[in-house]
C-alpha cells in the first residue's frame, strides 16, 4: 500500500466517521467517534510532509501531539464526564430523526464533492480529496449543532465543525506560523472548557441540557 | 516593545487581581490597570512603536480603534465601582477577566498577522462569557450560551475565511506571510475565487461577532442579560475589534482589485442590519434590548459607509468614534436606571428628569447623539454617508439608508421620550428592589464618568481638533490601500 492511499484511506475514514456520528444514538458513542476522528486528523500533517518527500519536521510532529493531547484526551474526558455525571438520559434526541440527518449528511457530502471540483486549485494539496473532506465535516459538524436539542451535542457539533476547518488548515501548514496554530488549538480548547462550564450550570439551573427550552428571551411586542 | 506592553500590561494587571485579597484593593487595580494603559496609548501616540517582526504592528486603524477603546475602558472601571455592589460570581474572577478582555483587545489592534489576529479575537470571546455571567440565574445563563455558541461558530467560520484567503496565495512562490501588507504585496496575483469566498466567510463570521443582521441573534440577548457596564464593553470596543477584523480582509481585497465586490457586500449587510434594527426598536417594551438593536444600527452604518468610498470611510470612523462614546453613555444610563427603578422595563421608568435631574439630562443628551443630532458627532459622520453615497450615485442605498434611519430615530425617541420626560412612576413592588443602591456616593460615582463621556461626545462634535481630524483621515486612506493616493475631502 502506497503512502498517497494510506492519505486517502485515513480521509475516507473521516467521512465514514462524519456519517457514525449523525447516526450515533448514544452521546458517549458519538465522544468517542469524534476522539476516533480527531486521531486521525492528527496523524495527517506528519503524512503530509512524507508525501512530499521530506521527514516529518518538528513542526508537523509538534502540531500532531499537541492536537492528540487536546483532541483526543483532555477534551473528550471534559465532554464525557458532563455526560456520565448526572445526566439521566443519554441520547443525542435530534430535533429531526436519524435516518433524515444521515440522509441528509450523505447529501451535504456529495454536494462537498461537487462544489470542491469547481473550485481553483491551491499548491501542494497532498491529496484531491482533501477539500472535499474538509468541507464535508464542516457541514455535518453544523448540521450537528443545529439539529440536535442537547448542549452537549451542541458542543460536538461544533467540535466537528472545528475539525473540518483543521483539514483545511492543512493545505496552508507551511504558511501558519507554529505559534498561530497552537493558539488556535488553546482557543478550542478553552472555549470547550467553558462550555462545559457553562453546559454544568444550564442542567443545575434546569434540570437539563436540552436547549430548546432555553428560549425565554425573545421579543415580546408590547 | 512598546506593542508587547500595550498587550502584557492589563494582563499582568489581570494576574494581580487574580492574586490580590479584598474587593477594594482589586477595585483600585482595576482602575489603575485601565488608567496605566490608556498612558501607554497616549505614549504610543507621541512616540509610535516601531513593528515588531510580522506579527505585531500598529497601524491608524488599528491606533484609533485601540485608544477609543482605552477611554471607554477607563470610564467603565469608574462605573463599576459605583455600579457594583451585591456579590454574585466570584468578583475576582470578573475583574481579571475585565482586564483580560482589555489585554486581548489591545492584541487584535496591533495584530497585524492575520493569525494572531484571529487567537486574540477568540481569546477575547472567551474572556467576556465569564463576565455576560456576573447575574447569575436562568436568564443571565441563556444569554451567555448563546453568545458563547454563536460567537465560537462565528468565528470558527472566520477561521475558515482567513484560510481561504491564504489559500489565494499558496500559488505564489515564495511563500507569502499572512499579513495585510504581505499578501498587499502581491495583491495582483492572489487567486481571486479564494479571496472572495475567504471574504464572504470572514464577513459572515466578524460579522457574528460585531452584531450584523441577521447574524446578531444573540446581541439583544447578551447586551439585555449582561451587566450594562459589560455591555458598554461590548457595544462601544469588542464591535470595534471584530469589525477591524472585517476591514482588514477589506483592505487585502482593496490591494487585489476587488473593492467593489466587497464594498457591495458591506452596503448589502449594512443596509439589512439598520433594518433589521427598524424593525425591533418599534414598541419594544425593555429599554436594554432597545439599545442592543441601536448597536445593531450603528454596526450596519458603519459597515454601509466602507461600502462608499473614501469619504464614506472617513465617515465610518468618525461614526465608531461616536458610537463607543455614546454606547459607553447609554449603558452606563441603562446601569444607572436599572439600580434606581430596579426594572428593565420601559414601563417601569418614567419621568427620570423629575427624580434624577442630571441622569435625565444626560439621557437626554445620550438620546440625542445616538440619534444623530447635531452638534453631536453622529449628525456629521451620517450626513458624510449621504454625501458619499450621492457621489457614488448609489442612490437607492441613500434611499434606504435615509427611511430605515428614520424609522430607527422615530422608533428610538417614542421609547425614550417617555422615560425622560413621562409622568413620574412610583417604585414597583417586588423582590427587585434588593438590586437598588445603598449609598449616595454610588450615584456620583456612577455618573461621573457619563458626565466625562457627554462632554468628549459634545467637544467632538462641536469642534474637531486637528489631530483628531489627522487619525480619522489617515484611518480613512489606509483603509484602501490599492488605490493611488487621492487628496481627501475637507468637510468641515
Amino acid at each position: 500500500m502506497t503512502l498517497q492511499s494510506t492519505v486517502d484511506g485515513l480521509l475516507v475514514l473521516v467521512l465514514l466517521l462524519d456519517l457514525a456520528m449523525l447516526g450515533a444514538s448514544r452521546l458517549m458513542t458519538c465522544v468517542r467517534l469524534f476522539a476516533l476522528q480527531s486521531f486521525v486528523l492528527a496523524l495527517l500533517p506528519a503524512c503530509a510532509e512524507l508525501l512530499h518527500g521530506e521527514r516529518p519536521g518538528t513542526h508537523a510532529i509538534f502540531i500532531g501531539v499537541a492536537a492528540i493531547v487536546l483532541k483526543v484526551g483532555v477534551i473528550p474526558w471534559l465532554v464525557a464526564r458532563i455526560i456520565r455525571t448526572g445526566e439521566v438520559h443519554r441520547e443525542v434526541e435530534p430535533f429531526i430523526g436519524f435516518t433524515t440527518s444521515m440522509v441528509l449528511g450523505a447529501l451535504l457530502i456529495v454536494g462537498s464533492f461537487v462544489f470542491a471540483g469547481r473550485l481553483p486549485e491551491t499548491s501542494h494539496p497532498f491529496s484531491s480529496n482533501l477539500v472535499p473532506v474538509a468541507l464535508s465535516t464542516l457541514f455535518v459538524g453544523l448540521l450537528i449543532l443545529v439539529s440536535r436539542m442537547k448542549a452537549v451535542t451542541q458542543v460536538i457539533g461544533y467540535l466537528v465543525l472545528e475539525n473540518g476547518i483543521y483539514l483545511v488548515g492543512l493545505l496552508l501548514v507551511r504558511q501558519t506560523p507554529l505559534l498561530v496554530e497552537l493558539g488556535i488549538l488553546l482557543d478550542v480548547f478553552v472555549g470547550v472548557f467553558i462550555m462545559a462550564i457553562v453546559v454544568y450550570r444550564i442542567r443545575e439551573e434546569f434540570d437539563h441540557m436540552d436547549t430548546h427550552l432555553l428560549d425565554e428571551l425573545k421579543e415580546t411586542q408590547g | 516593545m512598546l506593542l508587547i506592553l500595550l498587550a502584557a500590561v492589563p494582563g499582568a494587571f489581570a494576574l494581580i487581581c487574580l492574586a490580590l485579597p479584598g474587593e477594594r484593593l482589586r477595585q483600585a487595580v482595576l482602575v489603575l490597570g485601565t488608567l496605566a494603559n490608556l498612558a501607554l496609548v497616549v505614549v504610543s501616540w507621541v512616540k509610535p512603536p516601531p513593528a515588531l517582526g510580522v506579527y505585531l504592528a500598529l497601524d491608524p486603524i488599528g491606533h484609533l480603534f485601540m485608544s477609543l477603546a482605552a477611554v471607554l475602558f477607563l470610564a467603565t472601571a469608574v462605573f463599576f465601582i459605583g455600579y457594583h455592589q451585591r456579590r454574585l460570581v466570584s468578583e475576582r474572577i470578573f475583574l481579571a477577566c475585565f482586564l483580560a478582555l482589555l489585554a486581548t483587545f489591545n492584541l487584535v489592534f496591533v495584530s497585524s498577522h492575520l493569525g494572531v489576529l484571529w487567537v486574540a479575537l477568540e481569546s477575547a470571546s472567551l474572556a467576556a462569557t465569564p463576565l455576560i455571567y456576573f447575574r447569575l440565574g436562568a436568564r443571565a445563563l441563556e444569554a451567555t450560551w448563546k453568545f458563547i455558541l454563536m460567537n465560537s461558530v462565528g468565528i470558527a467560520l472566520a477561521l475558515l475565511g482567513i484560510f481561504c484567503v491564504a489559500l489565494s496565495a499558496s500559488r505564489i512562490e515564495p511563500q507569502v506571510v499572512l499579513t495585510v501588507a504581505g499578501l498587499g504585496a502581491r495583491g495582483a496575483e492572489l487567486d481571486d475565487t479564494w479571496l472572495r469566498a475567504g471574504f464572504l466567510l470572514t464577513l459572515v463570521g466578524f460579522g457574528t461577532k460585531m452584531g450584523l443582521a441577521p447574524m446578531h441573534g444573540w446581541k439583544p440577548d447578551t447586551y439585555g442579560e449582561a451587566p450594562p457596564p459589560v455591555a458598554a464593553l461590548m457595544a462601544g470596543a469588542m464591535t470595534l475589534a471584530a469589525f477591524l477584523g472585517l476591514l482588514r480582509i477589506f483592505q487585502i481585497c482593496s490591494y487585489a482589485g476587488l473593492e467593489e465586490f466587497a464594498g457591495g457586500w458591506f452596503i448589502v449587510f449594512g443596509l439589512l442590519s439598520i433594518a433589521t434594527a427598524a424593525i425591533f426598536v418599534i414598541n419594544n417594551p425593555d429599554y436594554r434590548r432597545l439599545l442592543a438593536y441601536t448597536s445593531v444600527e450603528h454596526m450596519g452604518v458603519m459597515t454601509l459607509a466602507v461600502g462608499l468610498g473614501t469619504l464614506g470611510a472617513y465617515s465610518c470612523f468618525l461614526h465608531g468614534l461616536h458610537n463607543t462614546l455614546n454606547k459607553g453613555m447609554l449603558f452606563f444610563l441603562a446601569g444607572y436606571l436599572w439600580r434606581m427603578y430596579g426594572s428593565k422595563q420601559i414601563k417601569d421608568v418614567r419621568g427620570v428628569i423629575h427624580k434624577h435631574p442630571l441622569a435625565g439630562v444626560l439621557l437626554m443628551a445620550a438620546l440625542c447623539a445616538s440619534s444623530g443630532f447635531p452638534p453631536f458627532g453622529m449628525f456629521f459622520s451620517e450626513l458624510g454617508i449621504l454625501f458619499a453615497a450621492a457621489r457614488e450615485g448609489a442612490w437607492w442605498t441613500l434611499a434606504l439608508f435615509s427611511v430605515t434611519m428614520c424609522i430607527v430615530f422615530i422608533g428610538v425617541l417614542t421609547a425614550m421620550l417617555p422615560v425622560v420626560f413621562g409622568e413620574p412612576s412610583s417604585m414597583p413592588e417586588g423582590p427587585d428592589t434588593k438590586l437598588l443602591i445603598r449609598g449616595e456616593w454610588r450615584k456620583k460615582v456612577m455618573l461621573a464618568p457619563v458626565v466625562c463621556l457627554a462632554i468628549l461626545a459634545l467637544g467632538l462634535g462641536a469642534y474637531q481638533p486637528p489631530a483628531v481630524k489627522r487619525a480619522l483621515d489617515d484611518a480613512a486612506k489606509a483603509l484602501f490601500p490599492g488605490r493611488a493616493p487621492a487628496p481627501t475631502e475637507t468637510r468641515r
